[in-house]
């Protein structure tokens, strides 16, 4: 390996970047888009949930209940009707997506010392909005007993009293979760996108055969042509968490060091697998629809946006496959949690062997082909 | 030879090209069932089988009855128990639960004394959405367990019950009791589906026939450039359409989402907006001098505004409200309100017009800018 060699083709590989100022200009640009998208909209907390109250109780006890529910910001009262049919209508049309019924007899069943059950209607259409509500919903009345309780004097009679607590990014925002997963998802489609084209590019144009009529050798040549699109792809990464830390105000509790090892398994992951598409494909159009085939599946499986817990049973599994699902899980430990190298060993073991054989495969095939 | 024989030439061009690379044509047929499978199966945000470890300390019946509690909703899963109390930040720090529920000793003497038993539920906020539902769930939970005991022991005393009673909170979920978000999903996947394969599509292609200079050759044939626009477009119009109509047939038969509405309403808006979506991507084709970067643009212009900010999976309507006047400059927002209408509301065109008259103005807006780009590039 001849280090002139290498920064020859690195210099190469930037002057063809400068030819095309777009490219270099929409990798930079792309971490902010991705910042913006998953941080504003992917992450955005819902509240405001647009809320029916049917009161067939005229109670002291259903007043306190209406109160509580139109105090809080998570849910905005639209309506309320008289009846429970009346939601059929509220509901069908969109205009609430919970609703809270509270029925004829519940100061009575309170006064008796019974249960009262109160309905909670979601609309299980939109499953953020009708998951989110419940939660929120069984908040607020959790917290109404508590204070019922403690009214009556019922602490005097024994129960359990369970004191939940949140351990870990207290406030629970979705940004503190989204954007470490962010570092590894940016540098994913950067990567993939850019050297899936690589070289079914040099043999479309037929410059590949040119490289190899100089001195250049072909693990030089691999280099050369990683070497650039990797520095770009850490780039990212590093926008990224900068934003994300100073912006959005991420926390940072984990060791710099596990973060770097594990994106760098993972851009190994990433960076076979773009040759290995590059490989397999004639032109650079059937590159690019190899690449979309191929990424759309680790997005969406791999629980950076939708967690793996609520997939069906069968996908579960699958989910283990794929390189992204394991970075992210180190990002986010080591982000919130600070969890150390230890306690991320599985995740860390699959990387390695993932880059082991898709890197390995990925290089194997590369230099067979250019052998040809 | 006049205009609509050089168009149809083109148009056979492209087909012949497709033809020839028989993997490009595969994938732009499997990408969105594909698609449609995956969201359809994997966007959900419904919580159930929480991972959780109990730590009892106490280890009596009582106890046991307790944390039998937590494996018999089926929010909490119970995945076995841990030694001592430290080991919960290890727990957490390595994700193998997102709940931990502590019994401390001395649990069953407490309830039995009639005194409070405390109790620590631990919840890894790691994982905001889990950790809200656990959070309430354990509430719940505790809550009502609380007072099944109280009950016993009152009853036993002979004392007066009516502090032991309680709100109790019973959800029901309409429309889609099993929370199954494919019903709502898929209508609006149509319009994203359509978006990314038209936008990356025409994008791709046109720029591909200028990477391979077979762009000048056009440009010395008789052919204008609104025939070249047309000829290109026309296959990737027909291919869109195949395309949804296999996403509808599959929707409907597979998912059974049902169509309620107005099919016109839905081929009209399908028209203008694959129309949008075509002008868009030969606006990046001819903003992007090489495919990877058109390939990048496309993603981050179609594929990203299209899957978050066209109130598909997450609501626009909590996101921020500089957001929200951005997604109204990307057609999908629009098309996914008009489809979700006419398949689940059974919209018609008088209840979807303001949708349908900004996706018009959209189309026409884009047409308009994406053949003058063209043609000034073209002539450069």
């Amino acid at each position: 390996m001849n280090v002139r060699h290498v920064r020859l083709l690195v210099w190469k590989e930037f002057v063809q970047l400068r030819r095309d100022p777009m490219l270099l200009r929409v990798v930079m640009i792309m971490p902010f888009v991705y910042l913006i998208m998953f941080g504003y909209v992917v992450a955005a907390d819902v509240t405001h949930l647009p809320t029916a109250i049917v009161d067939l109780d005229h109670s002291v006890t259903s007043r306190q209940i209406d109160s509580a529910f139109s105090s809080t910001a998570y849910f905005d009262v639209k309506a309320r009707p008289d009846t429970e049919a009346a939601l059929q209508t509220l509901l069908d049309r969109g205009d609430v997506q919970v609703a809270i019924v509270i029925p004829d007899g519940t100061q009575a069943a309170l006064d008796t010392g019974q249960v009262a059950g109160i309905g909670i209607v979601v609309d299980g259409a939109d499953s953020q909005s009708s998951s989110v509500g419940t939660s929120y919903a069984m908040q607020i009345i959790a917290d109404l007993n508590q204070a019922r309780a403690a009214d009556l004097g019922a602490g005097a009679l024994p129960g359990v009293d369970a004191r939940v607590r949140v351990e870990y990014n207290q406030t629970l925002a979705s940004v503190n979760t989204m954007i470490p997963g962010l570092l590894a998802s940016v540098l994913m489609v950067t990567l993939m996108v850019v050297l899936s084209q690589a070289v079914v590019k040099e043999r479309e144009s037929g410059t590949l055969e040119q490289m190899f009529t100089t001195p250049v050798s072909r693990g030089e040549y691999l280099v050369g042509k990683l070497l650039p699109y990797g520095l770009l792809a850490c780039a990212q990464s590093a926008i990224t968490a900068f934003v994300g830390t100073w912006w959005f105000g991420v926390p940072f509790t984990g060791s710099v060091w596990i973060v770097c090892l594990g994106l760098l398994l993972f851009m190994l992951t990433t960076i076979g697998l773009g040759l290995l598409v590059s490989l397999v494909s004639r032109t650079r159009q059937q590159a690019q629809q190899t690449i979309m085939f191929v990424m759309l599946p680790m997005f969406i499986l791999s629980g950076f946006i939708f967690p793996i817990e609520s997939m069906p049973a069968p996908i579960q599994p699958f989910t283990k496959l794929i390189p992204l699902t394991h970075a992210v899980v180190i990002l986010r430990a080591s982000f919130v949690k600070g969890s150390g190298l230890a306690d991320l060993a599985e995740p860390f073991l699959y990387l390695v062997g993932f880059a082991i054989v898709i890197f390995g495969a990925a290089i194997i095939a590369v230099r067979r082909r250019l052998s040809e | 030879m006049n205009g609509l024989d050089r168009i149809m030439a083109i148009v056979v061009k492209e087909f012949r090209h497709l033809l020839r690379d028989p993997r490009v044509l595969a994938t732009v047929l499997l990408l969105p069932i594909a698609q449609m499978l995956l969201f359809a199966y994997a966007i959900s945000f419904d919580v159930r089988n929480v991972p959780t470890i109990v730590i009892d300390q106490d280890q009596t019946p009582a106890s046991r009855a307790y944390v039998q509690t937590y494996s018999a909703g089926g929010f909490f899963q119970v995945r076995g128990d841990a030694a001592g109390i430290g080991d919960v930040d290890g727990i957490f720090r390595r994700g193998e639960a997102s709940v931990v529920v502590v019994v401390p000793a001395g649990f069953e003497r407490a309830i039995t004394s009639g005194a409070k038993a405390d109790v620590d539920v631990i919840v890894d906020g790691s994982d905001p959405n889990a950790a809200r539902m656990g959070q309430a769930y354990a509430l719940a939970l505790n809550r009502l367990y609380g007072q099944q005991v109280a009950a016993v022991w009152a009853e036993k005393q002979g004392l007066d019950l009516s502090a032991a009673g309680g709100l109790d909170p019973r959800v029901r979920t309409w429309f889609n009791p099993d929370r199954q978000s494919s019903i709502f999903l898929i209508p609006g996947l149509v319009a994203v589906i359509l978006m990314i394969v038209c936008v990356q599509q025409t994008a791709v292609t046109v720029v591909r026939e200028r990477d391979l200079h077979t762009a000048e050759q056009m440009v010395v044939s008789p052919v204008t450039h609104t025939e070249l626009i047309v000829g290109k477009l026309l296959p990737w119009t027909i291919l869109a359409f195949f395309d949804m109509g296999m996403v509808v047939a599959v929707g409907m038969l597979v998912f059974g989402v049902p169509l309620r509405g107005s099919v016109v309403l839905l081929l009209v808006a399908s028209l203008l907006f694959v129309f949008a979506s075509l002008a868009m991507g030969v606006i990046v084709s001819t903003i992007a001098p090489s495919m990877e970067t058109a390939n990048v643009m496309a993603l981050m212009l179609a594929f990203l505004p299209g899957l978050l900010l066209s109130g598909l999976a997450f609501p626009l309507e909590s996101i921020p409200v500089v957001l929200q006047w951005v997604s109204s400059v990307f057609p999908a927002r629009y098309m996914v309100d008009i489809s979700r209408g006419v398949f689940l509301k059974g919209a018609g065109f008088s209840d979807e017009w303001p949708q349908l008259g900004s996706l018009a103005l959209y189309t026409v807006v884009a047409l308009f800018l994406a053949v003058r780009l063209y043609a000034r590039k073209v002539r450069t």
